[in-house]
């Protein structure tokens, strides 16, 4: 019997339990390890997909948008007459560095306009809402092989990551502070619990992530999940979590605040401020995984688009396809992946809605097979009963 | 663990300072607690936000879309929310019969719904454990299910509603109208019947399939909810867009919106109407598979992560012999020798850790924020992310963040108490020393040899920090 390295890697960590995953100096696995890495972002509460990414292409777009499609001239080309909104300008650098893929048209495979049904879809992958199923990220993690392990960087545990498989998690809190003798007391009384002790050595290997954060200036930590000021601090504290050698290979993060019922604004507007923290940190997430971002995807997330045309309140209500975004050096060249449905009125869906044209999962097997060296019938395994749902594997190279 | 603390923790909500040492039968403590009426639960005004005039007219102020209107009645819901939470919480803090509020907790949990869902079922699912779970936890388990499954926030959160026969009269009424209402609900909605059947009652390997769930919609097609308005609305706009009505936010039966013929469930024929519905529900919380999922989950919940197969047997075989009578089911489960066998053991959750902490220290009320803490733990009151509803297991609670947290917020928690203990101090009186908090060892079971009694003792170490300790220390996270 042969051994590869991965596998050997993942007995020696057996061998040390809890403890291999912190603390091993670099040097032993930094050249043998070249693992992918995926984060998936949830912007939960449905982003609107076409004021991200607008098909200005489109004859019907302009009237259709009304004011929300104003100061065309600040947007940002990126290919085919999808354009960018300035606050995704740092998105412009994954792109000519041959690092994005924008997602339009695209939806779950189950017609809901309810935020919660929508989102079980999107984080089970399943076709239908199911209570008790588990996480696709969770299944992924029973099927890759290799070492493996998962993290929530999250105030609470995700959908996506919950199951049988376990998993860790980490998230800037304001609990309360802590001295470090309380911390050494706490470790001494947990000494004496075998079966939570290395959960907590684990929590404080990661106590000093905040510390850094704090010392990077980032504030309101609890704040974490909306992107505000602090988006950026968060993805730093990703990057440091995902950057170590034995380090998390999956992570999960959300951020909510994108249900723009009301006042949603154009360029320069609250969602593209906000879209804006959100690239801002995506960008600071690539820069601090430095050396460790060639193999990293990130895929970007939402469990529905919004109402083509805004509603009474300068808003968009819940609608159905949307976009959505992959970024990293596994993508094979910059593009926008979409098969246009089209604004006109008998194009949209229910007279609403953009119309779906692309199946999340068909994305997330192709991202999934180019990040993991998943073969198709492992990427179809994450998706109960999404096998006649053909993975886009040319996506990434 | 010894007898006493299996009693005040494992079936009980947290022990306080010297319980375990007084109670000398803790077997007949439990038992004693299922005597009399179920624990109900009066609201006061404040605290009832499942009042129908508050429900009525945040469905009015959302259609008119006058947004002033709406932000100031989503003020009063959301205190009344608060308040109402709140108010549970102290109970399970103040309770004297604890056991009986960890069952109330657990059946809750069992037929959740969830705040996270539409706010339809945010502002009704306080009245929902109040009444559709309270009075039902010492009778027969059906009951229970019948008054969930007629409860609004049952109907609204499993969407049957929105659930319309396709051959019903509503469906069959030529269209008004157009734009984007009118297509998009028509039609069954299999949410209630697929829970109803693999969360509520037989279990996901109970033994139906898909077809047995889109009969059983079928059967619940025109359960819905009264005081929203007329009826014509509803059947125009779908589900839950009317705005006016009178009357108690209460169960209706629409017959317009009732599938007509009759129905086969696992074997069974049933015939049209609501009094269909009724029977079903009934055989379902009778079948076989329906004892044999929850002898396993109580067993789970109250023994431990894997419970041993003969207590899951005697749980199922009273369930079985009692027609779902849980009282007997509770009374069995206490008599388990099992049960009491050391070794056992459950990881707190979230909401057991806070409420027992609070007990230790034996808090009065809790507080206004406290709501808000939960959610910070991840463990929000009514709110659990699916219709599974919260687990109890040591591998959904037990990662390095929620010991980290709670390590921060027994600290925090420790800090406060002890400021305001000082601030209520009468500076005219003889200054003490600090108080005497050994007896926080004695809330839980120590191992011999933990050196938590020896820090608790140790007095060069901040009184506010040895009370986190005990609180963060390992062996305040079992039960």
């Amino acid at each position: 019997m042969t051994m590869n390295r991965r596998e050997f890697l993942h007995s020696a960590g057996m061998c040390f339990g809890g403890l291999a995953t912190f603390g091993f100096p670099e040097v032993h696995f930094a050249n043998v390890r070249q693992d992918g890495r995926l984060v998936f972002v949830l912007l939960r509460g449905g982003f609107d997909g076409l004021a991200a990414v607008a098909p200005t292409f489109d004859p019907a777009w302009r009237d259709l948008r009304g004011p929300l499609a104003a100061d065309t001239d600040q947007l940002l080309d990126l290919a085919d007459g999808f354009a960018l909104t300035p606050g995704l300008a740092p998105f412009r650098e994954f792109w000519d560095r041959g690092e994005l893929l924008a997602l339009h048209a695209m939806a779950i495979p189950y017609r809901t306009r309810s935020h919660f049904d929508g989102q079980a879809i999107l984080e089970t992958g399943l076709d239908q809402p199911e209570g008790s199923a588990a996480g696709w990220l969770n299944r992924l993690l029973s099927i890759m092989e290799g070492e493996r392990s998962g993290i929530a960087i999250a105030a609470g545990m995700p959908r996506s990551l919950t199951g049988p498989v376990e998993v860790s998690s980490w998230s800037p809190t304001e609990l309360g502070v802590v001295e470090d003798a309380y911390l050494d007391r706490l470790s001494v009384l947990y000494r004496s619990d075998e079966a939570l002790q290395g959960r907590f050595e684990a929590a404080l290997g990661m106590l000093d992530v905040g510390e850094e954060m704090e010392a990077m200036g980032g504030e309101g930590m609890a704040g974490g999940r909306r992107p505000g000021a602090d988006a950026a601090s968060l993805f730093r504290a990703a990057a440091r979590l995902m950057s170590t050698p034995e380090g998390p290979n999956v992570a999960a993060m959300e951020f909510s605040g994108w249900d723009t019922h009301a006042n949603q604004g154009g360029v320069g507007g609250n969602l593209d401020r906000q879209l804006g923290r959100l690239a801002e940190g995506l960008a600071a997430f690539r820069e601090a995984m430095g050396e460790r971002w060639p193999g990293t995807t990130v895929v970007v997330m939402t469990e529905f688009g919004r109402t083509a045309r805004p509603n009474g309140t300068s808003g968009t209500d819940h609608g159905t396809a949307g976009a959505g975004f992959v970024l990293g050096t596994g993508v094979s060249r910059s593009r926008v992946v979409a098969d246009w449905p089209g604004l006109a009125e008998h194009q949209l869906f229910e007279n609403r809605d953009l119309a779906p044209t692309l199946d999340t999962r068909a994305v997330l097997k192709g991202v999934l097979a180019g990040t993991f060296d998943l073969t198709p019938t492992q990427a179809d395994r994450v998706f109960p009963g999404s096998s006649g749902v053909r993975g886009m594997w040319e996506l990434m190279s | 663990m010894s007898p006493p603390h299996v009693a005040l923790n494992r079936f009980g909500l947290g022990a306080r300072p010297g319980e375990a040492e007084r109670l000398d039968d803790p077997r007949g403590w439990l038992l004693r607690q299922l005597e009399g009426p179920p624990p109900t639960l009066t609201p006061t005004p404040e605290a009832d936000a499942g009042d129908s005039d508050l429900f009525r007219s945040l469905f009015a102020g959302l259609r008119s879309q006058d947004q002033e209107r709406v932000a100031e009645l989503r003020r009063v819901a959301r205190q009344r929310r608060q308040a109402e939470m709140s108010a549970v919480l102290t109970t399970r803090v103040t309770t004297e019969r604890p056991f009986a509020e960890r069952w109330v907790a657990f059946w809750s949990n069992h037929l959740c719904v969830s705040s996270a869902d539409g706010f339809q079922t945010a502002l009704l699912a306080g009245a929902y454990e109040r009444d559709a779970i309270r009075p039902h936890v010492f009778g027969r388990f059906e009951e229970m299910v019948l008054a969930s499954a007629r409860h609004p926030a049952m109907l609204y959160y499993l969407d049957n509603v929105r659930s319309t026969g396709p051959n019903s009269a509503a469906a069959r009424r030529p269209r008004r109208g157009k734009g984007p209402v009118a297509g998009a609900l028509r039609g069954l909605n299999e949410n209630y019947a697929r829970e109803l059947l693999e969360l509520h009652t037989l279990g996901v390997d109970g033994g139906y399939t898909q077809d047995d769930v889109e009969q059983l919609a079928r059967i619940f097609t025109g359960w819905g909810v009264s005081g929203v308005g007329p009826e014509r609305l509803r059947v125009r706009a779908g589900s839950d867009t009317g705005a006016g009505g009178s009357g108690e936010i209460g169960f209706r039966f629409a017959a317009p919106l009732h599938e007509p013929g009759r129905k086969r469930v696992l074997g069974r024929t049933y015939g049209e109407g609501e009094d269909a519905g009724v029977a079903v529900v009934r055989d379902l919380a009778r079948h076989p598979s329906t004892a044999r999922f929850l002898a396993g989950k109580i067993a789970t919940h109250f023994m431990d992560d894997a419970p041993p197969p003969a207590a899951i047997d005697a749980l199922e075989r009273t369930w079985l012999d009692t027609d779902g009578d849980l009282r007997e089911v509770a009374r069995t489960l206490v008599r388990l020798d099992a049960a009491w066998a050391p070794g056992h053991r459950k990881f707190r959750t979230p909401q057991d850790w806070f409420v027992a902490v609070l007990r230790a220290v034996d808090a009065r009320e809790a507080a206004g924020t406290f709501p808000q803490v939960l959610q910070q733990l991840r463990h929000p009151l009514w709110a659990p992310p699916s219709p599974k509803g919260f687990g109890d297991l040591r591998r959904e609670w037990a990662d390095s963040d929620a010991l980290m947290n709670r390590a921060e917020l027994a600290r925090t928690l420790a800090r406060r108490a002890t400021r305001a203990g000082r601030t209520q101090g009468d500076p005219a009186a003889p200054r003490r020393r600090g108080p005497d908090i050994r007896p926080l060892a004695t809330v839980v079971a120590l191992e011999p040899g933990d050196p938590l009694p020896e820090m608790l003792a140790d007095e060069s170490i901040p009184v506010d920090e040895r009370i986190a300790l005990a609180f963060a220390g390992p062996a305040f996270q079992w039960r």
